[in-house]
């Protein structure tokens, strides 16, 4: 059994409480504890990265500092708290003068980064930590082969010699539930959510020609690992369907919620009702 | 200066010429100095990045004469450019440059210098008075789908005071109370 300091950001429990409470049923699964990290501050996003680096820095170091005296990797479910989490903790691991002067602001609060503690994505957790063996070996209800495009969202992926994962983590991850995953073209085009508040007609149009190609790629379900990216494709069909009159119907499911239906809970368990695409047909495609 | 007489539709000047007295030397030395700064004099304008770029079709100034024109010492142009704000921070461009060059990172880098100098659209101070005033970005509305789900009610471990107390003394407490 491993333990984990988990951070969950402020978007999934605001928005999405369906992958919160799905990751921590996959979590409890496979044994794998997961111990609310307190007293932390939210990310501040790629936003605050870009109006105030040092405030960034500084509010996310913190957040470090409480993890590593935990001692435990710090773990989140959110592409953009990962992504800032990830980015400081690389920049503090590399830019010794950066980390004395933002250790100095730390010590006003007791606190110190030491780099201890590794921030992580839960679903690279779930493919190092567990491993597709053990996963495939829980898994009492597959998936019929049914195609599910992957949206990774950027700052899973990149910069890779920052966030460290492939795309390999989550395809591997999606395969082993049994379900075949659809290559589009657009795969690593971005969802648009970080240029919303500056220009959103370009912030839908780009989550629009992301759903046209899954949907063209023939796609039936999308998975998503960040509640931005699932602002973007689930959320924003609603709204596309008034802007472009395009009708995708196509569902939007967090990965742990997959895994949890594969796993045998059921869809009240992962919140499949609170999906704003309706998610339900997914269930046709468990084996019985 | 180009002969339009005959062949309509060309400009009156193909090249606008750069003013050498309107540069600014230390712009390259600067954003060196900042986060992830330091690569980009081995740019050499190959233009990978604006080919891995999903938007630079609609940007007037192309990411590869972004950066150029910090080479060339172009502060005003580069930090009153509209472009750097609208980059997705998708991180394709600088994931694909062949010299190492951190271009996703330079244009954060570019945009903390635009913001010290105002130089920054109303939505993202918004976003900051949001991070100041109430210590997240997204508050908790429907509490009973947490409820549904047998979670806490609230946002788990998170102290709003700590945003707000860290973020009171640096660059976002001060564009935040500078009036907008």
């Amino acid at each position: 059994m491993s333990i984990y300091s988990l951070y969950m950001g402020c978007s999934v429990p605001a928005n999405y409480p369906n992958y919160e409470a799905s990751m921590l049923k996959v979590a409890e699964s496979f044994e794998l504890t997961l111990e609310y990290l307190n007293d932390v501050a939210c990310c501040g996003s790629p936003n605050l990265r870009a109006m105030d680096y040092w405030g960034w820095a500084l509010v996310n170091a913190r957040t470090l500092a409480l993890a590593d005296i935990t001692e435990h990797d710090i773990v989140t479910p959110c592409n953009g708290c990962f992504g800032s989490l990830k980015d400081v903790y690389h920049l503090l691991k590399h830019d010794t003068e950066y980390r004395t002067s933002i250790n100095v602001e730390l010590e006003a609060e007791g606190l110190e980064f030491t780099g201890t503690s590794r921030p992580r994505h839960f679903i690279e957790v779930l493919y190092t930590d567990v491993g597709l063996d053990s996963i495939r070996k829980k898994i009492s209800k597959p998936l019929d082969g049914v195609g599910i495009a992957i949206h990774y969202g950027c700052h899973l992926l990149r910069p890779g010699d920052v966030t460290e994962i492939t795309p390999e983590v989550l395809s591997e991850l999606v395969r082993v539930t049994g379900a075949h995953v659809v290559e589009y073209p657009l795969w690593k085009q971005c969802c648009g959510a970080t240029v919303l508040p500056v220009d959103e007609a370009l912030a839908i149009r780009l989550a629009r020609d992301k759903l046209k190609s899954m949907k063209e790629a023939g796609a039936a379900f999308v998975t998503v690992v960040c509640p931005a990216c699932c602002n973007q494709l689930d959320l924003q069909q609603l709204g596309l369907r008034e802007l472009y009159g395009e009708k995708f119907d196509l569902p939007i499911l967090f990965y742990p919620q997959i895994l949890g239906l594969a796993l045998g809970f059921d869809e009240d368990e992962v919140g499949l009702g609170m999906n704003r695409v309706p998610a339900k047909p997914i269930l046709q495609h468990f084996s019985k | 200066m180009t002969e339009t007489g005959e062949k309509k539709g060309l400009p009156d000047v193909f090249i606008e010429p750069i003013n050498m007295s309107e540069l600014d030397r230390g712009f390259r030395k600067e954003i060196q100095s900042m986060p992830n700064g330091e690569e980009l004099s081995a740019c050499f304008a190959c233009s990978t990045c604006t080919s891995a770029c999903p938007v630079a079709n609609i940007w007037e100034i192309k990411p590869h004469q972004l950066i150029r024109m910090i080479i060339l010492g172009m502060r005003e142009k580069v930090l009153s450019s509209k472009e750097i704000w609208l980059c997705l921070t998708c991180f394709e461009c600088q994931e694909r440059c062949p010299q190492g060059v951190r271009v996703t990172d330079i244009f954060f880098d570019c945009k903390n210098l635009a913001a010290e100098e105002n130089m920054i659209p109303d939505s993202i101070v918004a976003l900051g008075k949001e991070l100041l005033e109430k210590g997240q970005l997204y508050i908790v509305t429907a509490d009973w789908e947490r409820e549904d789900l047998d979670l806490e009610p609230d946002v788990p471990g998170l102290s709003t005071d700590a945003v707000k107390r860290v973020l009171g003394g640096t660059r976002t407490g001060r564009l935040v109370k500078g009036g907008k």
